[in-house]
């Protein structure tokens, strides 16, 4: 679209309007603005409006914080302004000046770049080979001129990384600074960091921060979207909330507290979950000296003693790829068990197929619950039925009751609040967030006395996750036992009548919810006792 | 003495018998880099045997052969490339349809070009061309230098792919494609372009390597020409591990049990010595499945190989 003078005229004056009113406490000239961004509005194909008339700037050498729910149309902010998304409608200013970003490397040119919550990084590829391949190079490949410039880049911010380094080979932190690093060898002075926190421990995040803050100190501006409160408050400058596709207001963040944020970001929403602990009872699963191999053939878990009583809900605490998948898998039957034994009360489970230990009563929520957890191809109320199809009332005389099943997904999509729009829906119409309450209405009603919970509320909102919280805890006092593997912290510590910390496949520590010290347990995490 | 010269004869046989899968393993090694999986290579060999037979045929020019079994080696990948890239249908199905198409095709034009019964062939081959100076050294003169010009292309072409592959901007896209095309994409990439590119380079190679056949070892055509040698590259390219050296060495291998299996054929005696011998005609095969048992577990090739991408 060719902008007439006097449109664009039109625009400045207006932006002048606009940015004096929103922002009330500090008083800001335009040409302050990094980006600017008016009236914004997004409709998904399938009818979702996920940005609405959206307002929202950003300072030169700024941290801001996006701060909403999930769903909330943080993410389709930020894809448009690192064009991965047009708007339908709605003006971005950079510097400025009036612009439209139609992809990705448009914004990257503009100086907007974006870091996604799936790295883009080739795994196989070394750290140089992965930049080398963002900075459009042709002819012979030069890649002592690519490490050049990254060691160039890193020395200036103290951002250290190996060049050459395999991409597979680094923890997930030191991934999350490749990209940072990708964005900065391309000049990028604004960069947009979706949801970093998510994937890192509470070490990396600390590292994280240190590197938005020295960002920030060399005059770059950086977008943090997150969920949780807390971060907005630790990190940014400004905090925008955002409800519903709208934004709901953007706040200093000295001016404000977790009080107020909280109560921004989830409207009328109250929290009702009244935490109580177990009394737990026998002991159901007996786990003796169990060790399992990992994907590459090295010892995961290595000879661990478990006791897992009825009634009870024990956390295993640690950073992720110290052996818990392992166990988990151990445990369903989905790994091998090298040597030691699993029992149910009685009953030897150890290397017995996966069906053979559900029919004990074994439920299982996946970390991956789109590959594990459902099968994405086959409706709804198939996927609740699934682990008891066979069984009365599903099913008499091998034939299965259609009726009865979808009664019952009926009942489960009401209870869970799963948004489906019926239950004969295929899953992959659902949304992750709605993929991850179909499995855990699933695990959680069929009757099991064992629970074995990945990350249950890793991808929910705090509603959702208050949901299965609560039906946990309901089916605690049921006296069901919960294996509780989670990397939220919190929510172990929420939930848990004892915690374990796993590290390097071992048990390296147990806490009664009582004798928790915080410290030590995070001490624990990272072997260093 | 007698024996050393045959041991140098049957040296030199094996490499010629390795040039076309040399160069169709080569060609089908850039390919699957970029994360293409084109089973068609066997079709595309077919069709620039034909095509090169045809060319030499009617111009009475061998070179001429060698030219147009390039240009349709191209033409059938493109082909290929068109139903994988362009309408996104799968690379299996696809890759067995254009064998199909090639052998149809090849079939109904030899029968209009020929009357029946017709046995046209060529009055002459591209032979071994002595390298003036290198061939008279002794040993590796024999072996290496007096071989024909499909052997010094595919010779010279290892370390140019090998290049082009490791060495380049481009090869680095067209690795990270066959590793993650949604990435590529996302980064930039045009991941159709390069595909299209590499599909012709490969083109050229397993053209030339389908030609050789017609106009440099048979002399004649015939629709069971190729013999599953496109197929047998596929399985170099893995047991080469995507590296261009590795299909040097894997394409050697077979040439040398194929020359071998000859070989040996030529010693029986007795009745029962033409069924042994075209029993022994299946080493080269066999050697296949051992060598891909062997070295081809557990190798991990480009992670999207295979795999339909659309960028919407």
């Amino acid at each position: 679209m060719p902008l007439s003078p006097i449109f664009f005229k039109k625009t400045k004056f207006e932006v002048e309007k606009v940015s004096n009113a929103s922002t009330e406490s500090d008083s800001v000239t335009r040409s302050d603005h990094s980006i600017f961004v008016r009236g914004i509005r997004k409709t998904y194909p399938n009818g979702v409006v996920a940005n609405q008339d959206v307002t929202f700037s950003i300072l030169r050498g700024e941290v801001h914080a996006l701060l909403g729910e999930n769903g909330a149309g943080k993410t389709t902010l930020v894809k448009i302004l690192s064009g991965c998304l047009t708007p339908d409608s709605g003006e971005i200013l950079v510097n400025g000046r009036s612009v439209r970003i139609e992809d990705p490397i448009k914004a990257v040119k503009l100086g907007i770049g974006m870091v996604h919550q799936h790295f883009t990084l080739i795994p196989t590829f070394t750290v140089a080979e992965n930049i080398a391949l963002s900075l459009s190079l042709s002819g012979r490949l030069n890649l002592d001129a690519v490490k050049g410039k990254i060691k160039e880049v890193s020395k200036n911010l103290t951002l250290e990384i190996d060049p050459d380094a395999r991409i597979e080979q680094l923890p997930v932190g030191l991934r999350q600074r490749v990209e940072i690093l990708r964005l900065l060898c391309q000049d990028v002075d604004i960069l947009i960091l979706d949801e970093p926190t998510s994937v890192l421990t509470p070490l990396e995040v600390e590292e994280l921060f240190k590197t938005i803050r020295r960002l920030k100190s060399k005059g770059r501006s950086v977008i943090i979207i997150t969920h949780k409160v807390k971060e907005a408050l630790a990190i940014s400058d400004r905090i925008t909330i955002m409800r519903g596709g709208r934004v709901v207001k953007t706040l200093p963040t000295i001016s404000t507290n977790e009080a107020e944020l909280a109560a921004l970001v989830v409207e009328g929403f109250a929290s009702s979950l009244r935490v109580d602990r177990g009394k737990p009872g026998e002991p159901v699963l007996m786990v003796k000296n169990l060790s399992v191999k990992g994907k590459r053939g090295e010892m995961a878990v290595k000879g661990v003693d478990l006791v897992l009583h009825a009634g009870e809900i024990l956390g295993i605490a640690g950073v992720a790829g110290n052996g818990q998948k392992e166990l988990v898998e151990a445990l369903t039957g989905l790994r091998r068990i090298e040597s030691g034994t699993s029992l149910l009360k009685t009953c030897d489970l150890t290397n017995r197929p996966p069906k053979f230990i559900i029919r004990k009563g074994v439920s299982y929520i996946p970390e991956d619950r789109i590959r594990r957890g459902v099968v994405l191809s086959m409706s709804v109320s198939e996927n609740l039925a699934l682990k008891n199809f066979e069984e009365q009332p599903f099913s008499k005389n091998m034939v299965i009751n259609r009726e009865s099943i979808d009664r019952y997904a009926s009942d489960l999509i009401s209870k869970f609040g799963i948004r489906a729009s019926d239950p004969c829906a295929t899953v992959s119409s659902l949304s992750g967030g709605n993929i991850g309450k179909l499995v855990v209405a699933r695990e959680l009603s069929n009757g099991a006395n064992i629970v074995v919970a990945e990350q249950p509320t890793a991808g929910l909102d705090v509603k959702a996750s208050e949901a299965v919280h609560q039906k946990l805890m309901e089916l605690r006092s049921k006296g069901v036992a919960a294996l509780l593997i989670s990397a939220d912290l919190d929510e172990i510590i929420k939930l848990s009548d004892r915690i374990v910390v796993m590290y390097g496949g071992k048990f390296v520590g147990e806490f009664t919810h009582d004798s928790l010290d915080i410290q030590k347990l995070a001490r624990l995490m990272l072997g260093s006792a | 003495m007698m024996e050393w010269a045959l041991i140098l004869g049957f040296i030199a046989a094996g490499i010629r018998t390795a040039s076309p899968l040399l160069l169709a393993s080569l060609g089908e090694t850039v390919v699957q880099r970029g994360g293409i999986l084109n089973l068609g290579i066997e079709g595309a060999m077919l069709m620039g045997a034909f095509s090169g037979f045809m060319g030499a045929y009617l111009t009475g020019n061998l070179w001429v052969g060698l030219l147009t079994s390039i240009i349709a080696g191209v033409l059938t990948v493109l082909i290929f490339g068109f139903l994988v890239i362009r309408i996104n249908l799968d690379q299996v199905v696809s890759g067995l349809a254009i064998n199909l198409l090639a052998m149809g095709l090849c079939l109904y034009f030899f029968r209009i070009a020929f009357s029946q019964g017709a046995f046209p062939y060529l009055g002459d081959l591209i032979g071994p061309y002595a390298i003036p100076g290198l061939s008279q050294i002794p040993v590796l003169g024999e072996v290496l230098f007096n071989q024909t010009v499909f052997v010094y292309i595919g010779l010279i072409a290892v370390p140019l792919i090998y290049f082009l592959i490791f060495k380049t901007s481009f090869g680095l896209r067209l690795r990270s494609i066959g590793e993650d095309p949604v990435v590529a994409s996302y980064l930039g990439i045009n991941v159709s372009r390069i595909r299209y590119l590499s599909l012709i380079i490969e083109g050229a190679l397993v053209g030339m390597a389908g030609g050789l056949l017609t106009i440099s070892m048979f002399n004649v055509f015939d629709s069971r020409i190729v013999a599953a040698r496109g197929f047998v590259a596929v399985s170099i390219v893995i047991l080469g591990r995507w590296n261009p050296w590795g299909a040097l060495g894997g394409s050697l291998l077979f040439g040398f049990t194929e020359a071998l299996s000859l070989w040996i054929g030529t010693f029986l005696v007795g009745p029962a010595a033409p069924s042994v011998s075209l029993l022994l005609r299946m080493l080269p095969y066999v050697v296949t499945i051992l060598a891909l048992l062997v070295g081809g577990r557990k190798v991990r090739g480009p992670a999207a190989l295979g795999s339909p991408f659309s960028k919407e």
